[in-house]
């Protein structure tokens, strides 16, 4: 998996994609681990995420919501959100953060 | 990194009536059997019995199955639906047989109605077939859910068949042996080829997405498949033609299909992330509990055991509700509250997400309402088994009027996600995201 590039592209980003909540966890995509790669070049903030399963209905949902929300948050950049499969998501991928969501839900 | 498609979801128009006129059959279904106390005593080909069964598998369990799988096949088998059109016509024929077959049966009228009916279900399963073997052939990867649910589909289509002839032979008598030797036919394909086959299908993709699960081996799978359909293929045969004494082996196919199903699930539980277990999730799992009592009792009904005749028939009628009032609808009560929420959030907030703070799809209906549905529901079944059992009617009302109320509590929390709007959306202040 490409490591999330918190340092290159600036934590707003994250902090930003942290407000979308993937509605069945209930816990934010950055935590579940979903957002691969966030990257920007010049004035294009491009973002690469996935899904925890394939074919999730949600897809569409969430790619919206990342574009929507990134869009306001930065509306004078060039906003690009790919949805990926590769590598495949697994629970490994979720953070710290999101680990102790989950448990804390139990 | 390979790119990925958007949603493959259909309309709502296609998924959300068949969860509106399944409830409504749910509550139908009890209040029927408030009214069919009495037909308890006897034997179950009963025409109050047929009318009660005929609306369970077909206006509740069919229906809301149909409705599940046309959101869900595009998940399972990552494609679009091939029809959304067929999808809508098939809902019309199952809705309009189902309406007929159970006026007919409560009337025990044999004729007309009862035939167009047949004829209607059986088009409606013609039709859904289609949907669902084109739309598996369109999936990038062939998998072993892909096989459970097209094989379903086909033994829908026979149950259906083999229930239109004998509506035709009730009028027309053409068939050579009496009608209950084809009515355990058509029930046991109805029960492991449809019910059994399809559930598995589609639980061993869901569950796992439920519980944040990754089981990565599917030989237990291949073994589930076969095993069952191998068990149901030599009932069939010995059924018809042979008429030996080694049904229960036959069972015993079956029933290891399903142990090595549930021990799939167990793969998936040992390497589940989620803690948490919902109230949907765990009616998942009471409904699995279940699932044991129809398997014990289906060596007892395929033994020749020389239990008394009386004895005989009431476990009769309590290994069909133990399939039909037991698993299948367990599950559904369970299963309803992780597909409906999402498909109806779905549908009213996609265009505002990313811009306005949304509830979440666990928001959107009355847990408490959820939690007291699967205690009556359960109180529900008990009651009712114990009183068929004990050839007791008050016991059975009691049981009935359990069921009832699971009605009630159900179908008031599907309309209440059905007729939920998006309203009052308030838009992001941005500040700490996770506080």
């Amino acid at each position: 998996m490409e490591k999330q590039t918190h340092e290159e592209s600036g934590p707003e980003v994250f902090e930003t994609l942290k407000y979308i909540i993937d509605p069945e966890v209930g816990i934010n995509i950055v935590d579940l681990g979903l957002v691969y790669k966030v990257s920007l070049e010049e004035e294009k903030l491009h973002v690469d995420l996935t899904l925890t399963t394939p074919g999730c209905p949600m897809s569409g949902t969430i790619v919206t919501a990342t574009e929507q929300i990134l869009l306001k948050r930065f509306p004078n950049l060039d906003i690009k959100v790919e949805l990926v499969w590769t590598p495949m998501w697994t629970t490994e991928m979720i953070t710290e953060e999101g680990m102790r969501q989950l448990n804390r839900k139990s | 990194m390979s790119a990925a498609t958007t949603s493959n979801s259909p309309g709502k128009w296609v998924v959300l009536p068949h969860y509106a006129f399944a409830a409504v059959a749910f509550l139908a279904l009890s209040v029927l059997l408030l009214f069919s106390t009495d037909a308890f005593s006897g034997h179950y080909f009963h025409p109050k019995l047929l009318t009660l069964t005929h609306v369970a598998v077909l206006g509740w369990a069919t229906m809301i199955i149909f409705g599940a799988l046309y959101q869900l096949l595009p998940v399972v088998l990552d494609c679009k639906l091939y029809s959304e059109k067929l999808a809508i016509y098939t809902f019309g024929l199952l809705g309009a047989g189902t309406i007929l077959l159970s006026y007919s049966f409560w009337n025990f009228q044999l004729g007309w109605t009862m035939h167009a009916a047949a004829c209607a279900l059986v088009a409606a399963f013609i039709l859904f077939n289609i949907n669902i073997t084109q739309t598996a052939r369109k999936a990038p990867k062939w998998t072993i859910e892909a096989d459970f649910i097209v094989t379903s589909g086909i033994w829908l289509l026979v149950t259906g068949i083999v229930g239109l002839l004998m509506a035709v032979n009730f009028t027309f008598p053409f068939l050579p042996l009496d009608h209950v030797h084809y009515l355990k036919l058509h029930a046991h394909i109805g029960m492991a080829g449809w019910f059994l086959l399809l559930i598995i299908g589609v639980g061993v993709k869901l569950i796992p997405m439920f519980l944040l699960a990754h089981p990565e081996d599917s030989k237990k799978l291949n073994w589930a498949y076969n095993l069952i359909n191998a068990g149901l293929v030599l009932f069939i045969f010995d059924h018809m033609l042979l008429q030996t004494k080694l049904l229960p082996l036959y069972g015993v196919m079956v029933a290891l299909g399903v142990g090595m199903f549930i021990l799939y699930l167990r793969d998936a539980k040992n390497t589940m992330q989620r803690k948490e277990i919902d109230l949907g999730m765990q009616q998942t799992f009471v409904a699995l509990a279940i699932l044991l009592l129809p398997l014990i009792l289906l060596f007892v009904v395929s033994s020749n055991l020389n239990l008394p005749q009386q004895l005989l028939s009431s476990i009769y009628l309590v290994y069909g509700i133990s399939v039909f009032l037991g698993f299948v609808s367990a599950l559904i009560l369970g299963q309803t509250f992780k597909t409906l929420p999402f498909i109806v959030w779905m549908h009213a907030y996609e265009n505002h997400v990313g811009r306005f703070k949304t509830p979440l799809p666990k928001d959107m209906y009355s847990h408490s309402f959820l939690r007291w549905q699967n205690i009556f529901y359960l109180i529900g079944l008990v009651v009712l088994i114990a009183g068929v059992l004990l050839r007791e009617q008050q016991i059975i009302l009691a049981g009935s009027i359990a069921f009832t109320i699971t009605a009630i509590l159900y179908t008031v929390n599907v309309f209440q996600m059905l007729l939920h709007k998006a309203h009052n959306l308030k838009p992001f202040t941005y500040g700490k995201a996770n506080a």
